[in-house]
């Protein structure tokens, strides 16, 4: 999968957790640029894109990513492996 | 010596602390501060108990040091079992054991039970136990996650954990962002130094002129509520809402203040709370560390439990995949909401008002979210509109105001009949005919709370903007040191010192 199809895959998950078609993800969007995206749906779009791309996130990542491209990051090396 | 950072003696000890400081080759101040802070815990209560804190560091070090040096899963998941448990039983044990006996011999006395069941233990708890044991518990969980380094050094590790200015009252710190800091060298800085005694000054300002003040009130009314009820609760509970809020905040901004003198940056714990539209955006303004710990600590790790996840998945499968996360979240955040209950203290009156009560303002809240869209857009209302936001913020100053009554109240019990007496009288008339001054502040003294009222709204507004020391820096120089000492003689001349002078406790310590 290249960093493209992930952010494309990506933009469907945030779209549907945020029940908002309008959703395009980058590499530098933040739960800032989010109105919905606070600590309760941080846990559920964890989940959801955990489920889309069949990975785990560890603990440790899920409380230090900083934006959507440190996510992207983490997916990619996942699928890698 | 008082704990208190408002007493004259801790004033004193501050002041030499400080001048030794930037005396000493800076390599040493990590371990200055370490002796400075083994020392004021020693002069402030009962000296031997300061091993707890010592022994919470060590049982950290030794979970670390197991941790930094396997790869082996296991082990490091024993280390980490081991330490929570040790760590989190002796929080338990000294803080909420009673809260066990007393709910035991409650249900028992409604069963018709004559006398206690069970009896309840007497316990020596160290000052500040539930904010190192967090600091500590965070900084022991990211090491195991792999976030945060290792700290190798056993002194190192106990300052992090023993911390003066912090060790009280908070904030609670996590390792990985504000740990290092503590062990680099911090020449001095006159701009840091400036800035932290100014903010240690506005700290000074709200806790003395403002907090113990509205003190007063709040003792007279919730010590004799029977013969005060009607307005006078609700007059007393806004009171205690501003003395809390002083208190607390205040002595947040010493603690950060003083940190800064010494070139240390801790993270914030209060942004204007009381201008919160939502009780949700309540919590991310109050006690912001908290929050965040609960957050990472509890409220992640509960809902990426197999047991959870499982639950999430057959909730989704019955409820529909909206319903069914959303009544996940709901029953995580239940057990989030105990959990910040109990952390302030072993008493239904703090699992409620403090807890339980704030889940169900947010989950109903949630619920009715959809309701109050349709309403707004069928009444043409505009949904950003600043009347709207406006008539937000005092609603979320009402809701949290019913919680301060279960904080503030001897009892659940006794907040339970207050808010009866709060809505049974009809007494508006006292508001007018000067009965609120008979309530401990006389007109003078009622005046000044009003004028510093007002000077830590302007503030509060004006932080809104910008941060105001950095405003007020870029002023020219007559203006800038008048601004100062103005505040500094306001405090000093009208500040309310209390009997014996050193009436000024935090509220929060107690935690």
């Amino acid at each position: 999968m290249t960093r493209e199809e992930v952010f494309a895959t990506l933009n469907g998950v945030f779209q549907d957790v945020f029940d908002d078609e309008s959703i395009t993800v980058g590499e530098g969007t933040t739960a800032d640029d989010i109105e919905d995206w606070d600590s309760l749906e941080h846990i559920n779009l964890i989940a959801a894109v955990e489920q889309e791309f069949g990975i785990k996130f560890s603990m440790g990542q899920v409380v230090t990513m900083k934006n959507v491209g440190e996510m992207a990051d983490i997916i990619m090396s996942q699928i890698k492996d | 010596m008082p704990a208190t950072f408002t007493s004259f003696y801790f004033l004193c000890f501050y002041a030499c602390i400080l001048l030794i400081y930037y005396l000493i080759p800076a390599k040493t101040q990590w371990f200055f501060l370490l002796s400075a802070s083994i020392g004021y815990y020693m002069l402030t209560g009962n000296g031997i108990l300061i091993l707890y804190p010592i022994a919470a560091s060590a049982i950290a070090y030794g979970a670390i040091r197991i941790m930094a040096g396997t790869q082996d899963g296991k082990r490091r998941k024993r280390a980490l079992c081991v330490s929570l448990v040790l760590l989190i039983g002796t929080l338990v044990v000294l803080k909420y054991i009673n809260f066990g006996v007393h709910t035991v011999n409650g249900i028992a006395s409604l069963c018709g039970a004559q006398g206690a069941v069970w009896k309840g233990f007497q316990f020596l708890v160290p000052l500040g136990i539930s904010f190192y044991t967090f600091s500590i518990l965070g900084y022991i969980v990211d090491v195991y996650n792999q976030i945060a380094a290792p700290q190798m050094n056993f002194l190192k590790l106990s300052l992090y954990g023993m911390y003066f200015p912090s060790v009280l009252s908070g904030p609670i710190l996590r390792y990985r962002e504000d740990g290092e800091q503590f062990f680099r060298p911090h020449p001095f800085d006159y701009r840091q130094v400036t800035f932290g005694l100014q903010r240690m000054v506005w700290g000074f300002f709200k806790i003395l002129v403002i907090s113990e003040r509205m003190n007063l009130v709040v003792n007279t009314v919730y010590d004799n509520y029977t013969q005060y009820p009607g307005s006078y609760i609700w007059i007393a509970t806004v009171c205690y809402a501003f003395q809390l809020y002083t208190n607390f905040s205040g002595s947040m901004d010493i603690v950060l203040g003083m940190s800064q003198t010494f070139g240390i940056h801790l993270p914030e714990n209060f942004e204007t709370p009381f201008f919160s539209r939502n009780i949700s955006e309540y919590w991310r303004r109050w006690h912001i560390t908290l929050g965040v710990w609960m957050k990472e600590y509890v409220f992640y790790p509960l809902l990426r439990t197999d047991a959870f996840q499982k639950l999430g998945k057959k909730l989704r499968g019955r409820f529909g995949k909206k319903k069914g996360k959303q009544l996940t979240t709901f029953l995580a955040m239940f057990l989030l909401w105990f959990a910040v209950g109990v952390w302030h203290g072993g008493d239904w009156k703090f699992v409620i008002g403090s807890g339980l009560l704030h889940w169900f303002y947010i989950v109903s809240g949630e619920l009715a979210d959809p309701f109050f869209k349709k309403m707004m857009e069928r009444l043409s209302i505009d949904p950003k509109s600043r009347w709207l936001d406006a008539f937000r913020i005092l609603r979320t100053f009402f809701l949290a105001n019913i919680g301060f009554v279960f904080f503030r109240a001897s009892s659940a019990p006794d907040a339970f009949r207050m808010l009866k007496a709060g809505v049974s009288v009809w007494n508006p008339e006292v508001l007018f005919n000067g009965s609120l001054f008979t309530l401990g502040l006389d007109v003078i003294e009622a005046v000044i709370a009003i004028v510093s009222l007002l000077i830590l709204l302007t503030v509060s507004l004006l932080q809104q903007k910008g941060a105001v020391r950095e405003r007020i820096e870029k002023k020219k120089l007559p203006i800038r040191f008048m601004i100062w000492y103005a505040l500094l003689f306001y405090t000093i001349l009208l500040g309310y010192y209390g009997p014996g002078y050193s009436a000024a406790e935090f509220i929060y310590q107690g935690f």
